[in-house]
C-alpha cells in the first residue's frame, strides 16, 4: 500500500530523511515512531506529494507519487496534527470544499460521514465554534469522504485530552474493523501506538532504526520473570549451577546461553525451591523504543 | 470539476471578513469625497471656473456623472490596488500559514490546477471590486448631485473633455468594466508572490512595492522614453476612455501587453508553487 525506496530528503545542508526504505502492507495498522525532528512528518509529506524527495521513490497504492500524484492520492485520506479549517464557514461547507478536491461529493454522503463521526448535530455551525474534539472529528470526516482505502494520520493525538485520546484509539480500531482501512499512524504517544498498531517503524535522525511487528517489540532480550519463595536463594542456586549469568530487580534472571526455562525450573525444584511463576519478560514498547534510541 | 473548485475558492474568499475591507473602504472614500464636493464650495468653485472659461454652462456639467468620474479616478489608481493586493497575497500564502493548504494537498489535485482556480477566483474578485467601485460611485453621486453631462479634467493625462449625458454614462460604464484589468494585474502580482514561501503580508507588500516602484520610475522625467516598458504605464489605458476621441488602438495594445504580463506572472507563480515543499 505504501512503499518508500531509498528515499532521502535534504533541506539545504540538513538531511531530514536519509535513505529510508519503508513498506506498509494493505490492511495493516502501521505506527511510525520517532522523536520530534526524527523525519516522520517529512516522510508523510513525501507520501502525500507535499514535500519532494531529493532522491528515491515513493509509491502509494501502486502509483509513484511524484509522477502520478492524482492516481496515487485518489483513495487516500489524511489527518494532520492540529487540523486546520476555514473557521468562518460551517463544518458542512468545509467538508464540501475539501472533498471536492477529490471529486464532487453528494450531500447524502456528507451527511452519512457526519453521522458516522458523530457531528450531525453541529455540522451546520461555523467551525470557529467547535471544540478541539469536534475539530478532530471534522478532520476525520473530511478524510473519510473520498472513501479511502488508506488513511494517513500525522500526530492525530496531539493536543487531545485523555478522553479525546481514548476516543481516537477507539475510532482507529473501528475504522480498521468496520471499513477495512490500511492506517499509517505517526505518533510519539507510545502507549497509543502499542495499543492500536499491528506493526511499527522507528525513525531516529532521519533514518529507520527498526521495522517489525508489535509482537517482535514485546519479545524481551532473553530475560525470564521468576517468582519463587526466596528469590535471592534461587539466584544463588542457579548461579552455582551456572544456569544464569545475571539477575535484576529481584524478579528477573538472564539464563546462560543454551539454557531453557525448563532446566531452571528442574534445578530449583530439585533443590526444593517453590516456583510460582516463570515466563519470558514482555518488554513494553516504551522500553523497546528507549533501548533503540540508546543504541 | 473546475466549477466546484472555483466555487470553493469563492466561498472561501467571500467567507472571510477581510475580503470586504475593499468594499467598505470604497463606500467610505466615495461618501467622503462626494460630501466634500457637495458641501464645500472651494472645489466646486474651481470646477465652475474651469468650465466657464471654456464657455460651458457649469450647471449642466456639475452633475452626478462628473462627480462619479472625479471619484472613480483617484480611488481606482490609489485605493483599489491596496485591496486587490491584500486579497491576492492571501490566496495561497494564507492557506499555507493557516495549515489548510496541507489539507488540500492531501487530495489528488495538481498544484497547477489549484493555482489556476485561485487565479480565476482572484479575477472574479477583481471584476466584482471594479464594478462595485463604479456602481457605488454612480449611486452615491446620483443621490447628491443632479443629472447632467460629463466634464473630465485630468491634467496629468492631458485630458480635458466634456460629453453629453448619454455618451458620458456609456464611457463611464466601459471604464468601470475595463478598470478591472488593472485590478486583475495587481491581484496577479500579489498571487505570484503568494506562491513563493512568504507570509501573506509579505506577498501583499511585495506586490505593492513592485507597483509603486514601477510607477515612481515611470514618472521620473529622464525616463520618459522608457515609459512603455513599465507595466504601470499600460495600466492607464482605461483613463483614455475619457479622451475626446477614444484611442482604441492604444487601449487594445495596452490590454494585450497587460495580458502577456499577467500570463507571465501566472506561469512564474505556478512554477514556484510546483517546486516548493509544503511543510507544517
Amino acid at each position: 500500500m505504501i512503499e518508500l525506496r531509498n528515499v532521502t530528503k535534504k533541506f539545504g545542508r540538513n538531511t531530514a530523511v536519509n535513505d529510508l526504505w519503508l513498506t506498509v502492507a494493505a490492511g495493516d495498522i502501521f505506527g511510525l515512531l520517532g522523536h520530534n525532528g526524527a523525519g516522520k512528518s517529512t516522510a508523510i509529506g513525501m507520501m502525500l506529494g507535499q514535500v519532494w524527495p531529493t532522491a528515491g521513490e515513493v509509491k502509494l497504492c501502486g502509483y509513484e507519487v511524484a509522477r502520478e500524484r492524482q492516481q496515487a492520492l485518489q483513495r487516500v485520506g489524511a489527518i494532520f496534527e492540529a487540523p486546520a479549517f476555514y473557521n468562518d464557514l460551517s463544518g458542512w461547507r468545509n467538508l464540501e470544499i475539501l472533498s471536492s478536491y477529490t471529486a464532487p461529493t453528494p450531500a447524502r454522503r456528507i451527511q452519512e460521514v457526519a453521522d458516522w463521526v458523530g457531528l450531525s448535530g453541529r455540522i451546520v455551525d461555523k467551525v470557529k465554534t467547535y471544540s478541539h474534539g469536534m475539530r478532530a472529528r471534522l478532520a476525520l470526516a473530511q478524510a473519510l469522504l473520498p472513501q479511502p482505502t488508506l488513511l494517513i494520520l500525522d500526530e492525530p493525538g496531539d493536543g487531545l485530552d485523555p478522553e479525546g485520546i481514548h476516543e481516537m484509539r477507539q475510532t482507529i480500531q473501528r475504522l480498521h474493523r468496520e471499513l477495512g482501512l490500511t492506517i499509517l499512524l505517526s505518533s510519539h504517544l507510545l502507549v497509543e501506538v502499542e495499543q492500536v498498531c499491528l506493526s511499527i517503524a522507528v525513525m531516529n535522525q532521519g533514518r529507520k532504526v527498526f521495522q517489525g511487528s508489535i509482537a517482535e517489540t514485546r519479545q524481551g532480550r532473553g530475560w525470564l520473570r521468576l517468582r519463587t519463595g526466596n528469590f535471592a536463594e534461587a539466584v544463588a542456586i542457579l548461579r552455582e549451577s551456572g544456569l544464569i549469568t545475571q539477575e535484576r530487580e529481584g524478579r528477573f534472571i538472564l539464563p546462560a546461553a543454551g539454557v531453557g526455562a525448563d532446566q531452571v525450573v528442574e534445578r530449583l525444584v530439585e533443590r526444593r525451591q517453590p516456583v510460582f511463576e516463570i515466563a519470558p519478560e514482555e518488554e513494553t514498547l516504551e522500553g523497546f523504543y528507549l533501548s533503540l534510541m540508546k543504541k | 470539476m473546475i466549477y466546484y473548485q472555483l466555487r470553493n475558492e469563492l466561498w472561501k474568499m467571500f467567507g472571510k471578513k477581510r475580503t470586504y475591507i475593499g468594499f467598505g473602504a470604497f463606500l467610505t472614500a466615495h461618501a467622503s469625497i462626494l460630501l466634500i464636493f457637495r458641501y464645500w464650495q472651494g472645489p466646486r468653485r474651481d470646477m465652475v471656473h474651469r468650465l466657464e472659461l471654456l464657455g460651458y454652462a457649469s450647471e449642466k456639467f456639475i452633475s452626478s456623472l462628473t462627480m462619479a468620474v472625479a471619484v472613480l479616478v483617484p480611488v481606482a489608481v490609489f485605493l483599489m490596488p491596496l485591496y486587490v493586493a491584500l486579497v491576492g497575497g492571501d490566496l495561497l500564502a494564507k492557506e499555507v500559514e493557516d495549515g489548510t493548504l496541507r489539507m488540500i494537498l492531501a487530495r489528488p489535485i495538481s498544484r497547477f490546477r489549484l493555482a489556476l482556480v485561485k487565479w480565476l477566483a482572484g479575477l472574479i474578485f477583481s471584476v466584482a471590486l471594479s464594478l462595485a467601485l463604479g456602481g457605488l460611485g454612480a449611486a452615491f453621486a446620483s443621490c447628491l448631485f443632479p443629472a447632467g453631462g460629463l466634464f473630465v479634467f485630468l491634467p496629468m493625462e492631458g485630458i480635458f473633455s466634456v460629453f453629453e449625458p448619454g455618451e458620458g454614462w456609456s464611457r463611464y460604464a466601459i471604464a468601470t468594466v475595463i478598470v478591472s484589468g488593472n485590478a486583475a494585474t495587481v491581484m496577479g502580482l500579489a498571487l505570484m508572490f503568494s506562491c513563493f514561501n512568504v507570509k501573506p503580508a509579505a506577498a501583499t507588500i511585495l506586490a505593492l512595492s513592485v507597483l509603486l516602484t514601477s510607477r515612481i520610475i515611470q514618472e521620473i522625467p529622464y525616463f520618459h522614453d522608457l515609459q512603455p516598458w513599465f507595466f504601470t504605464y499600460h495600466m492607464n489605458y482605461w483613463i483614455k476612455m475619457f479622451e475626446a476621441r477614444v484611442p482604441w488602438a492604444e487601449i487594445l495594445q495596452s490590454l494585450c501587453i497587460l495580458f502577456g504580463f499577467n500570463l507571465t506572472l501566472l506561469i512564474v507563480g505556478c512554477v514556484a508553487f510546483q517546486v516548493r515543499d509544503i511543510k507544517s
